[in-house]
């Protein structure tokens, strides 16, 4: 039993990763079908308007993956915060804390199996998701461009990353697990917010939730080449400061 | 195995280690005695590397992975089970050991039948013996315990204390308790500590020869209170406290003062006497009068 195994039957046996797999992949599903289909469903839904017509542009191939990115990232950041929380916040009960802590030699042996575990399955559920949702786009709505949809992937991992790296460095900071999926979201809702000033927001890593949506809709690359190299200089940052959390804590 | 020097941990302007000298030799089961916040679980805390001290020197003779530590209430993943946590342990701090080394401690800790369970059905004595054989399996050389038996029921405390008992000369134990009669049924050498101080350090019998005052008991057959006046006379008597029941406590100036003169005492107030005896001497009676606590008879 190694602590990579211990991570892996933590996923297991708390059925996060049915929880994970279920919101990506459950919003690859629906998100090129809301697409095809909105106007019929509002349809269904709202019946007669009184005489109001909406009328909706025919859907195109990025409406697709709008869709699913739309959702992907709001309830999918959520969630990814809160089992990544589950799994850094080793000392929120104390008693787990110390039969980890006085046993190996470096606080490294223990942050290193949850962030990596932690990390790869946020990022399968998510590039699952992104195939459910590019397969059912290109049956429904016509194929899309490869290059974007691939780059626009990696960006929206490396976006994980960054996610699962706030919360790692939040986690040796704050007391529980709770502290630590409030805090970690604050801190995540707070920089859009602070990014609406444009000669900010334009280097954000919070940006490359959206890129992908935003590659496959005509969007530059370019774009996101500032908040994808900030994103590659804080992840470390963010990870040196969960260590020196770590080691200063006392239990 | 463990000495400290001025030892000393500040928690903002409460003191909870004072200038505390420890040393704890090799082989020993080390008794960490005192009340509720006397100190004992910070002190614990520091040795283990859980927390860091204020001021002062910690020598420790043992490697960071021949240390375990127990706290008071383990908890572990309640998806785990019994045995995935003490296999988890070993592969931390003994990943070479020999295979079987698991099912060996919990077979120890009667844990057996329940290994392949999880954790999260354990009752709480079963959590304390999973928590010791996780701290065993890897054949540590120094084993702290922080309150290891205060939270079982009769039965789960006698197993726990058993355990204890049977790492003498395989490791040292350094185990802290606020059960007095725990202390001294299972170690050779204890440490008093209260408000952060170390009152007194060495042998058990140390302790309780030492400190205590000299004290006899004796058994009467009838009303105590008029021999009890009639002793508090004698020179040698210094308070004799009567019992309803008939028992009746006498602190005297010393024992061989007692030996010599009791007999004769307890004739000429024409007391039935039914037995008497010096004093057994408690480690929680010892504390007291170290403490400044009031025994009760």
């Amino acid at each position: 039993m190694s602590l990579l195994r211990l991570e892996f039957l933590r996923l297991k046996r708390t059925s996060r990763w049915l929880i994970l797999g279920g919101v990506f992949v459950g919003f690859g599903l629906m998100g090129p079908l809301a697409a095809r289909y909105m106007e019929q469903l509002l349809d269904i839904a709202g019946g007669d308007l009184d005489g109001v017509t909406i009328e909706f542009p025919d859907p195109v191939p990025a409406d697709g993956i709008i869709q699913y990115v739309n959702n992907a990232v709001q309830v999918g950041t959520l969630v990814a915060v809160v089992v990544a929380a589950g799994a850094l916040a080793f000392d929120s009960i104390p008693e787990m804390g110390i039969f980890l802590r006085t046993r190996v030699p470096s606080v490294w042996r223990i942050l290193l199996p949850r962030l990596v575990v932690t990390f790869a399955a946020v990022s399968v559920a998510f590039i699952l998701g992104v195939g459910a949702a590019w397969y059912e786009t290109t049956v429904l709505l016509g194929a899309l461009d490869s290059g974007a949809m691939l780059l626009g992937t990696l960006l929206g991992v490396l976006f994980l990353a960054f996610v699962v790296a706030v919360v790692a460095a939040v986690a040796q900071w704050a007391r529980t697990m709770l502290a630590t999926v409030m805090v970690s979201l604050i801190v995540l809702v707070t920089l859009p917010i602070v990014g609406i000033a444009d000669i900010v927001g334009r280097w954000l890593p919070t940006r490359l939730g959206a890129a992908l949506a935003d590659l496959v809709d005509e969007g530059a690359a370019g774009d996101y080449l500032g908040p994808a190299a900030v994103a590659l200089v804080a992840i470390p940052v963010l990870l040196g400061l969960a260590a020196r959390g770590v080691r200063r804590r006392e239990t | 195995m463990i000495t400290t020097r001025s030892l000393t941990k500040r928690y903002g302007g409460t003191i909870a280690l004072d200038d505390v000298d420890l040393n704890v030799s090799p082989g020993s089961i080390y008794g960490l005695a005192g009340p509720n916040g006397a100190g004992k679980t910070t002190l614990l805390g520091i040795l283990a590397g859980l927390r860091r001290e204020t001021s002062g020197e910690l020598h420790i003779d043992a490697r960071a992975g021949e240390i375990a530590v127990l706290p008071d209430t383990p908890r572990f993943d309640p998806w785990l089970t019994g045995r995935e946590v003490v296999a988890l342990a070993r592969s931390l701090v003994d990943p070479n050991g020999p295979s079987g080394r698991v099912d060996e401690v919990l077979v120890e800790t009667g844990l057996a039948d329940a290994g392949s369970r999880r954790v999260g059905g354990y009752s709480r004595g079963m959590l304390q013996r999973l928590g010791i054989a996780a701290t065993l399996v890897g054949r540590p050389r120094l084993v702290l315990l922080d309150e290891p038996a205060s939270a079982l029921d009769p039965g789960g405390r006698r197993e726990v204390l058993d355990l204890i008992a049977r790492l003498r000369g395989t490791a040292t134990v350094l185990f802290s308790s606020h059960i007095l009669a725990d202390v001294q049924e299972v170690c050779d050498t204890v440490g008093t500590l209260d408000k952060g101080r170390l009152l007194f350090e060495g042998p058990l019998r140390d302790l309780l020869v030492g400190s205590a005052v000299p004290r006899y008991v004796v058994h009467l057959r009838g009303n105590a209170d008029t021999v009890a006046a009639r002793l508090t006379q004698a020179s040698w008597v210094s308070s004799a406290e009567a019992r309803s029941d008939g028992v009746l406590f006498l602190e005297v100036t010393s024992l061989a003062d007692a030996e010599e003169r009791l007999a004769e005492a307890l004739a000429a107030a024409k007391a039935v006497v039914v037995s008497y005896g010096p004093e057994e001497v408690s480690l929680e009676r010892a504390f007291l009068e170290l403490t400044g606590g009031r025994p009760k008879p």
